[in-house]
Order: structure tokens, then sequence, then C-alpha cells
């Protein structure tokens, strides 16, 4: 993990904004994800086409 | 030693993942759902208040002569009419009334539509079918598993057991009739009806989205009841109606 982020570049506070930009979309896709996946546990029941 | 290591890494990532996934759908979507039912709750009332007092007048449906099939509970007024009660169309998204199951200890607010967002928040209803506490047949949709789980214990119900919806109009008591398990693409279940019906649908088995448990309600009591009582008895010509 350290590794990760020392090799981001820029100086440290450039460093710690990408990171945390980084986290956030990997986050927000995670999401995307698990709501997609979860479909696949309980789509809502809908009857349909 | 380093390809054992790459493999040790991504099997514990891959069994995080799943376990964040896990969490994140029978956990998290769990309070995303309780927050949008605390906030409806207040809104519903606020609904109710708003529109009770502009309801229409209900419509007086002639009753043709009754048959010998005809049962006692459809009880014309002595002008040979029957009430005919209605209420206006919610918004697509939003909640119109509340759905109790006293048998599963189960109330929720219910939404206008199925689609995805509009199930996360609670059950919704089918916009193309009559609303709840309607003629023909109602359906509403429920999550199983996920997202409050309304639905989790449907396959408990059994036939007699009381279904309550409380719209506009008031309250309509339906009773279980049968519970059928069906394919997610079997549309039959959500054809009109003679009657008054209601029809829930949700996710079966639990924890998979591969079939549909279909459970079929009837009204029992309720605005519409005398009304749905005649058509069903063949004393309302529905093509008039």
């Amino acid at each position: 993990m350290r590794k990760l982020f020392e090799a981001l570049p820029g100086p440290l506070a450039a460093r710690v904004i990408i990171a945390i930009v980084l986290v956030i979309v990997l986050l927000i896709l995670l999401g995307f994800l698990f709501d997609f996946a979860g479909t696949l546990l309980d789509d809502g029941g809908t009857i349909g086409p | 030693m380093k390809a054992i290591k790459a493999i040790g890494w991504t099997m514990i990532g891959t069994g995080t993942l799943i376990l964040l996934f896990l969490a994140y759908q029978l956990v998290f979507t769990n309070f995303i759902t309780a927050r949008a039912q605390d906030a409806a709750a207040e809104q519903l009332d606020e609904r109710f208040d708003a529109l009770r007092q502009a309801l229409p007048e209900p419509e007086r449906v002639e009753v043709l002569p009754p048959t010998a099939e005809a049962t006692e509970d459809t009880t014309p007024d002595p002008e040979g009419e029957v009430a005919l009660f209605s209420e206006p169309a919610p918004e697509s998204g939003e909640e119109f009334g509340r759905l109790i199951v006293p048998a599963l200890d189960l109330e929720h607010i219910m939404f206008e539509g199925v689609d995805r967002v509009t199930l996360k928040n609670g059950p919704g209803h089918m916009p193309w079918t009559p609303l709840p506490g309607q003629p023909g047949n109602a359906v509403l949709s429920g999550h199983r598993t996920t997202y409050g789980a309304p639905f989790f214990n449907f396959d408990q119900l059994a036939a007699g057991d009381e279904i309550i919806v409380e719209t506009l109009l008031g309250s309509h008591t339906y009773a279980v009739r049968e519970s059928v398990i069906v394919k997610p693409t079997d549309v039959w279940v959500t054809e009109p009806k003679v009657g008054a019906w209601l029809t829930l649908t949700t996710c079966n088995p639990r924890f998979s989205a591969r079939e549909r448990l279909v459970v079929f309600a009837e009204l029992v009591d309720g605005p519409n009841f005398a009304y749905a009582q005649a058509a069903k008895d063949g004393l309302i010509d529905l093509v008039r109606a």
C-alpha cells in the first residue's frame, strides 16, 4: 500500500489528494459493481419479459 | 515462492471483496431502505391529509338482476347499484399506501413503480395494473433478501392469511388464496382478473433471482368489496362499466 502511494506523482500534498480521489472513484465503481452483482441475489421480484 | 504469495494475496483480496459484497447487499442496503421508509411515512401522512378531502365522488354502477349463482356477499343498495370508489393515480416513484401483513408482522410503505430505483425504497406497484383496493388485478413487487427484504417470509403465508392495504380510500383487506412459483417471464400472473385481487411477486428462492414466488390474495373487505363481489358474480356489465 505504501509502495503504491509512493509511486504516485508529485509532492506529498498532491499524492494525498490523488490517493483520496482514487479511493473515492474505486468506492463508486465498487458500489456500481456490487449493485449490479446484487441483482443476481435479488432483482426486486418483478415479472416481465 | 513469489507465485504462491501472489496467489495467496489474490485469494485474500477476492475473499475480502466477497465479504464486502455480502455486507453491502445484506446489511447496508437495509439502511438505505429504512431511511427511505422513514421519510416516506411522513410524506404519506401528508399526502393522505391533503388529498382525502378532494377525493372524487364514488361512481354508481348499475347491478344486473341477480342470478342463482350470486353470493350473499353482494349487497347492492335498494336502487340496484353499487358504488365504485376511485382515487387519483400516484406519480411515478411516489409513496401511496401501506402494506400490512399481520401474520408476518410486516408493515411497509408502498411506492408507485417497479423500476430498480423505486424498489430500493420499498414494495412497488406495477403502474399498468389497477391500484390496490380497485377492481381487477393489482400487482405489487418487492425484494426478498436485500433492500429491507419486505417479502422475506412470504413463503410462510398460508391460505386465509390477511393482507391489509391502506390507501387514500381507506383500508382494504385481502385474504391469501394461493401461492405459486413461476419464472420471471410468466406475465400471466399480472393479467386482469374479475373481482378485486392483489398479486404480490418476489424473488425465489431466497438469495436468488432465478424464480418468482407469487402470492394471490382476494379482496374480502373494503370500500370496493361490494363492487368486486358483484363483478365476480356476473352482476355488472363489465363492458359498459
